[in-house]
C-alpha cells in the first residue's frame, strides 16, 4: 500500500484526503501493478579520479561537479541505473485522459510512484549482489549541479533504445514519460544520506511539491 | 523476391552482431559504430570477412543507426556512411555473400508516443533506402523495431523507392509483446500485407525464451520466419551474455522447423555463426506452412482475430447527426475521440469511421481523424469512404491492419479502390449491388459476391481479406427482402466462405419499437452466418443479444463473458440514485456526470442554455475551485466536477446544433507546450478546466515551435495564449515564443505555467501572467475575457 501512499503525495493530496480519492488511488494502483512492471537495466563501471570529478573506466565518461564529487568521494566504482514504465503506461495514460481526466491525473501519480518504486528495486539487487560494499544515495542528472545531459550519456552506454526502448530528445527529456536514469557509487565504507531532501536539490525554487509543502523525500 | 546466394524455401545463414563484437575488439558502448566506416574501415571489414569465413550468406551492412536523425551532430551524410558501408561489406563479402543494407530504430519515438510525425520517419528512412540501393546492396533488412508505426514507415519508404527484397524483425520480450505493446500476430499480419518478404524476432532475448514466439509467428504468416536472438541475457556487471555457441545453436535447433533464415544478434560472434552453420547443414523436416490465414484486422496492442461475431460500431459518422457534422466543420476531433471511446468501452470490436460531409476536405481529414482516434483507442478501424484518395491517405498514416468499407460489382469501383486496399494490405468489404442497383433476389446478389471475389484474388488479395456485404433493407417498406438478404448471407458464409457484413439498424426503419426488430433481425442474421454486424454498441441490448449469441454458438467457452456481462445486472446503470443531487450544482459539484447531464435536459425545458451556464455551471466550478485553492479539494476532484461541467456542456450544445443557435462559448484561447516539451499532461488538465468554464481552447498539443503558435493566433485573432514548459532546457523556447507573440502588431494576452516556471521568470521573459495551477488559469481567462 506504500504506492497509494506515495500516490496521493505525488497529487499533493495530503491531511484529510476524502475517503473517495484514496479507493481511487488504491484501485489505480492495483490495476496499474497488474498491468505492468517497471523495468530496469544497470550496469557498473570502475571510477578513476580525473581533475575535477571522475571517469568511468570503459565507458568513455567522465562526470564532473560538485555534486558528483561529494557523492562519489568514497568511491571506486559506479552503477548507471535506468528504470522505465515504458511506452505502455503512456499509451494508458492517453487512453485514459480521452475518457477521464480526474483519473488520468491519478494515474500519472502512481506512475511516478510506480517508476520511483522500480529505481528502489533495482538498488536492493545490487546491493544484494554486492554485500560487502556500501552504496551510495540515487541521484540523477539534473540534480544539484549534475548535468541534464547525462541523460544522453547514460541512455547509450546502456543501450536504453535496444534494451528498454527509451529515447532522449534534445531537450533532454526522457520518453517514455516515466523513465528515471541513476548513479549509484559504491564504496567499502558506509555512505551517510547526502542528496535527499529539498535543500540539496536544484528544483527547490520551482517543485509543485515544496510549493504545496510536501516533498519528494528523494 | 530475388537476391544472391539463396533460393525462397531454403534455408538461409545470416551474420552475427555487429556492436557487441566491436565492444570486444575494444570499443567503449554507447558510440556510433556506424562513423567506423569512414575513420576505420579495415575493423569493420574484419568482423564481416570473419562472419564470411563463418558461413553467412547474408551481411549486415554497419548502417544500423545511419539515419539523418542519428548522424546529425556528426557532421557525417547519411550517403557518404551509407556508401560506405555497403562497399566495406561488399568488399568483404567477395561474391561470397549478399550485402543488406541495415536499418535500425530512428532513436526517437513517433507521434502519439513522441512527436516524430509518420511522415518525417518516412522520409528518413527514404533516404537510407535510397542510399543503399545506390550504393549496390542486395536486399533491406528492418530489425530490432520495437514500435510497428516506425517499421511500416521504414518498410514503405523501401519499398516505393527502390526495387530491393525486405527483410523485417522486430524485437519482442518473453511476454509476447514489444516494448510498445505490439503483438505478434499484429506485426505479422500488418507487415505480410504491406509486402515484407520475410518477417521474424532479433535481439531482446536469447534463442529458448524466443522458441514460442517464433512458432507464433510462423502461425501467423506465409512468409519465411527469420530468427536473430541474442547469445542469452547479458551480466548487468560485465555486460557479457551467458550462453555459449554451441548452447546457442542448441537452444535454435528446436525451431528449425518452422525457421528457415537463421543468426545472431547481440553478444554473438562468427562463433556462433560456425555453429549454426553446422546445424543448418543437417537434414530436417518442415512444419507445413500456413496457405490460407484467418481473417483479422489490428492495431499493434489490440489483434481482432474474426473466429466469430466481431461488431463494428457505426457511430463515427455524420450522416443523421447535427452534432457530429458540428463537430467535423469545426475540426472539433476531440469530440469525434469522444464517441470512439464510448463505443470501445461498450464493447465494440472494431470501429467503422466515415467522415464524409459537405464542406470536408475528406482526404485531409480521414488520416488526421485517424491519427487522432489512434492515439487514445486500441480498435481496429474500418476506413469507410467512396473516396480513393481518401482511403489511401487514412490508409497510410493508419498503425496495423485496417479494413476498407467499401467497394461493390460495379467493375470502375473496384478498379479505383482494390489497389489501393492491396497496396496496404487491408480487408475490404463488397457490397452486393452495382451499377444497376440493390438486386431483388438472393441470387443475384450471390452472383455480385463471387465477381467482388474473383476480382479481388485477381489483384491478389488473399481471400480470407474479402468481406461481403449483402445489404440490409427497411422492412416496413420492402417485406419480402429481409428473407432474401438472410438467404444471401448464409451462401456468402457457408459456400463462398467469406466473412459477412451487415448494417443491422436500417432494418427496422418506421416502425415501432424499433430495437425490437433490430434486435430480432441481428439474432436471425447471426444464425445465418453473420460475422461482422455493424451496429450501435451503446444500445445495450443489441450487444446482449450478441452476447448471447455468443454462448449459444458455443464461441464463448464456459459461457464467461457473459456471466461477465450481466454479473452485476442487477445495480442501477447511470440512473440518477434516488435521494441524489437535486441540482445542476450540486451534481457538478460532487462529480456526478450522469445525473448532471440528466438534470440540465430536465432544466432545458424552461430555461435557454444560457442561464444554465451563467446560474449553474459557472458558481458550481468556482466553488469547487475555491475549495481546490484552499487545500480542501484535490486536483482529481476539481477534473471530477470540471468533467460533470463538460457533460451539461455537451447537452447544451447539442440542444443548441439542433436549433442551430449561436454558441454558448465566452471566448476563445490557445494553449500549447513549447518546443521541445513532449509530456504534457499539465497543459491538459488546464484544458479541461477553461473547456469547462465555456471558453473555446485551441489545443495545439505538445513541441510546438513559436513560429506555429504565432500562426494559429493570426489566423483565428486569439487573445489569450497560454504555454507551458517543464524543464530548464525548454524554457529558452517559451521566452522565444513569448517575444514572438508581443512583437504582433496586436499582441495577446500571455501567460504561463508549467514546472519549472516562476513568477519571476514569468516576469523576466515579458508574460502577462504566471499561473500556478489549472484554477489559477481559470481566474486569468476570466480577467481577460470578463
Amino acid at each position: 500500500m506504500e504506492l497509494v501512499q506515495e500516490t496521493l503525495r505525488y497529487l499533493g493530496a495530503r491531511g484529510d484526503v476524502p475517503e473517495s480519492l484514496r479507493r481511487e488511488a488504491s484501485e489505480t494502483a492495483r490495476t496499474l501493478q497488474r498491468a505492468l512492471s517497471p523495468r530496469y537495466v544497470y550496469r557498473l563501471f570502475p571510477l578513476r579520479p580525473d581533475g575535477d570529478g571522475f571517469r568511468l573506466d570503459g565507458a568513455g565518461l567522465s562526470l564532473y561537479g560538485n555534486s558528483v564529487c561529494t557523492m562519489l568521494s568514497d568511491c571506486d566504482e559506479a552503477a548507471l541505473l535506468l528504470c522505465t514504465l515504458g511506452a505502455g503506461f503512456d499509451s494508458r495514460l492517453r487512453a485514459l485522459q480521452a475518457r477521464d481526466m480526474s483519473k488520468a491525473v491519478i494515474l500519472d501519480a502512481c506512475g511516478s510512484a510506480f517508476v520511483e518504486e522500480g529505481c528502489d528495486t533495482a538498488e536492493r539487487e545490487l546491493s544484494a549482489r554486492f554485500p560487502r560494499r556500501f552504496l551510495t544515495d540515487r541521484f540523477s542528472p539534473g540534480y544539484g549541479d549534475v548535468l541534464l545531459s547525462l541523460q544522453r550519456d547514460i541512455c547509450a552506454l546502456l543501450d536504453a533504445s535496444r534494451r528498454l526502448g527509451v529515447c532522449v530528445t534534445d531537450s533532454m527529456t526522457l520518453n517514455p514519460a516515466k523513465s528515471v536514469t541513476a548513479i549509484i557509487g559504491l564504496s567499502d565504507r558506509p555512505q551517510r544520506a547526502r542528496i535527499r531532501g529539498c535543500a540539496c536539490c536544484a528544483m527547490r525554487e520551482t517543485c509543485t511539491l515544496r510549493k504545496s509543502g510536501a516533498n519528494c523525500r528523494l | 523476391m530475388n537476391f544472391p546466394f539463396w533460393t525462397p524455401g531454403e534455408p538461409l545463414l545470416l551474420d552475427g552482431a555487429m556492436g557487441t563484437v566491436l565492444q570486444e575488439r575494444g570499443l567503449p558502448p554507447g558510440g556510433q559504430p556506424e562513423l567506423l566506416n569512414l575513420s576505420d574501415p579495415e575493423l569493420i571489414f574484419d568482423v564481416h570477412r570473419d562472419y564470411v569465413d563463418a558461413g553467412s550468406r547474408v551481411v549486415y551492412a554497419n548502417t544500423f543507426g545511419a539515419n539523418a536523425h542519428k548522424l546529425r551532430k556528426s557532421g557525417k551524410s547519411v550517403g557518404e556512411v551509407i556508401s560506405a558501408g555497403i562497399g566495406i561489406a561488399k568488399r568483404a563479402a567477395q561474391g561470397r555473400a549478399a550485402v543488406a543494407l541495415d536499418i535500425g530504430p530512428l532513436g526517437e519515438l513517433l507521434e502519439p508516443m513522441g512527436t516524430l510525425s509518420f511522415e518525417d520517419a518516412y522520409q528518413l528512412f527514404r533516404e537510407m533506402a535510397v542510399a543503399g540501393a545506390e550504393a549496390g546492396a542486395d536486399l533491406a533488412v528492418i530489425e530490432t523495431m520495437t514500435d510497428l508505426y516506425e517499421t511500416k514507415a521504414a518498410l514503405l519508404a523501401v519499398k516505393e523507392n527502390t526495387a530491393l527484397p525486405v527483410f523485417v524483425t522486430m524485437s519482442f520480450d518473453e511476454t509476447g509483446r514489444t516494448f510498445t505493446g505490439c503483438t505478434v500476430a499484429s506485426m505479422a499480419r500488418t507487415l505480410e500485407g504491406l509486402g515484407a518478404d520475410a518477417v521474424g524476432l532479433n535481439c531482446s532475448t536469447g534463442p529458448d525464451r524466443m522458441s514460442p514466439l517464433l512458432r507464433e509467428l510462423s502461425e501467423n504468416t506465409r512468409l519465411p520466419v527469420i530468427a536473430k536472438p541474442n547469445a542469452g541475457l547479458p551480466d548487468p556487471v560485465t555486460g557479457r551474455y551467458d550462453l555459449s555457441p554451441d548452447a546457442f545453436a542448441e537452444a535454435l535447433r528446436p525451431c528449425l522447423d518452422c525457421v528457415s533464415i537463421v543468426g545472431g544478434c547481440c553478444g554473438t560472434s562468427p562463433e556462433y555463426i560456425r555453429k549454426l552453420s553446422a546445424l543448418l547443414s543437417e537434414p530436417r523436416g518442415r512444419a507445413p506452412r500456413p496457405v490460407q490465414l484467418p481473417p483479422f484486422v489490428c492495431t499493434p496492442v489490440a489483434p481482432c482475430r474474426i473466429d466469430g461475431v466481431r461488431v463494428i460500431g457505426e457511430r463515427i459518422n455524420p450522416t443523421g447527426k447535427k452534432r457530429f457534422q458540428q463537430a467535423l466543420l469545426e475540426n472539433d476531433l476531440d469530440y469525434i475521440l469522444d464517441v470512439a471511446v464510448t463505443q470501445e468501452d461498450a464493447g465494440a470490436d472494431i470501429l467503422d469511421v466515415n467522415v464524409g460531409f459537405p464542406g470536408v476536405d475528406e482526404v485531409s481529414m480521414l488520416p488526421r481523424v485517424v491519427k487522432k482516434l489512434q492515439s487514445a483507442v486500441a480498435l481496429p478501424l474500418q476506413l469507410d469512404s467512396s473516396n480513393p484518395d481518401a482511403l489511401e491517405a487514412g490508409l497510410r498514416v493508419y498503425n496495423g491492419k485496417a479494413a476498407v468499407n467499401s467497394v461493390n460489382g460495379n467493375p470502375e469501383v473496384m478498379e479505383r479502390i482494390l489497389p489501393v486496399v492491396k497496396k496496404y494490405g487491408a480487408a475490404v468489404v463488397g457490397l452486393t449491388l452495382d451499377k444497376n442497383g440493390i438486386p431483388k433476389t438472393a441470387r443475384e446478389r450471390i452472383a455480385i459476391a463471387e465477381r467482388i471475389l474473383q476480382t479481388a484474388l485477381s489483384y491478389g488479395i488473399p481471400k480470407e481479406d474479402i468481406w461481403i456485404d449483402c445489404l440490409t433493407l427497411t422492412v416496413s417498406a420492402q417485406q419480402e427482402q429481409a428473407a432474401e438478404t438472410l438467404q444471401a448471407v448464409r451462401y456468402v458464409r457457408e459456400v463462398l466462405g467469406l466473412q459477412t457484413v451487415l448494417g443491422v439498424s436500417n432494418i427496422s426503419f418506421g416502425l415501432p419499437n424499433r430495437g425490437l426488430i433490430a434486435r430480432t433481425f441481428l439474432t436471425q442474421a447471426m444464425q445465418c452466418g453473420l460475422t461482422l454486424p455493424i451496429l450501435n454498441p451503446n444500445q445495450r441490448d443489441m450487444m446482449d443479444a450478441v452476447s448471447a449469441y455468443r454462448v449459444l454458438s458455443g464461441e464463448d467457452a464456459q459461457c464467461r463473458a457473459y456471466i461477465g456481462r450481466f454479473a452485476d445486472a442487477d445495480a442501477p446503470a447511470n440512473t440518477p440514485a434516488p435521494g441524489g443531487p437535486a441540482t445542476i450544482r450540486d451534481a457538478i459539484a460532487k462529480g456526478l456526470q450522469a445525473e448532471a447531464a440528466k438534470l440540465a435536459k430536465d432544466a432545458l425545458q424552461e430555461r435557454p442554455e444560457l442561464s444554465i451556464v451563467e446560474q449553474e455551471l459557472i458558481p458550481a466550478l468556482d466553488s469547487v475551485g475555491e475549495a481546490y485553492g484552499q487545500g480542501r479539494a484535490f486536483l482529481p476532484q476539481l477534473l471530477s466536477a470540471a468533467q460533470a461541467a463538460q457533460a451539461v456542456f455537451e447537452v447544451l450544445r447539442a440542444s443548441l446544433a439542433e436549433r442551430g443557435g449561436a454558441s454558448v462559448r465566452k471566448g476563445t484561447l490557445l494553449v500549447a507546450t513549447v518546443q521541445g516539451d513532449i509530456h504534457d499532461i499539465g497543459k491538459n488538465i488546464v484544458k479541461t478546466v477553461l473547456e469547462n468554464y465555456g471558453y473555446e481552447v485551441i489545443d495545439l498539443g505538445r513541441d510546438v515551435p513559436p513560429e506555429k503558435i504565432v500562426e494559429a493566433v493570426t489566423e483565428r485573432n486569439v487573445r489569450l495564449v497560454g504555454l507551458s514548459a517543464l524543464m530548464t532546457t525548454t524554457l529558452p523556447a517559451m521566452e522565444e515564443t513569448v517575444r514572438q507573440l508581443k512583437a504582433l502588431p496586436s499582441p495577446p494576452v500571455v501567460w504561463v505555467g508549467g514546472a519549472v516556471v516562476t513568477p519571476e521568470y514569468a516576469a523576466r521573459m515579458g508574460a502577462d501572467y504566471y499561473a500556478r495551477d489549472a484554477k489559477a488559469s481559470a481566474e486569468i481567462a476570466k480577467k481577460v475575457f470578463g
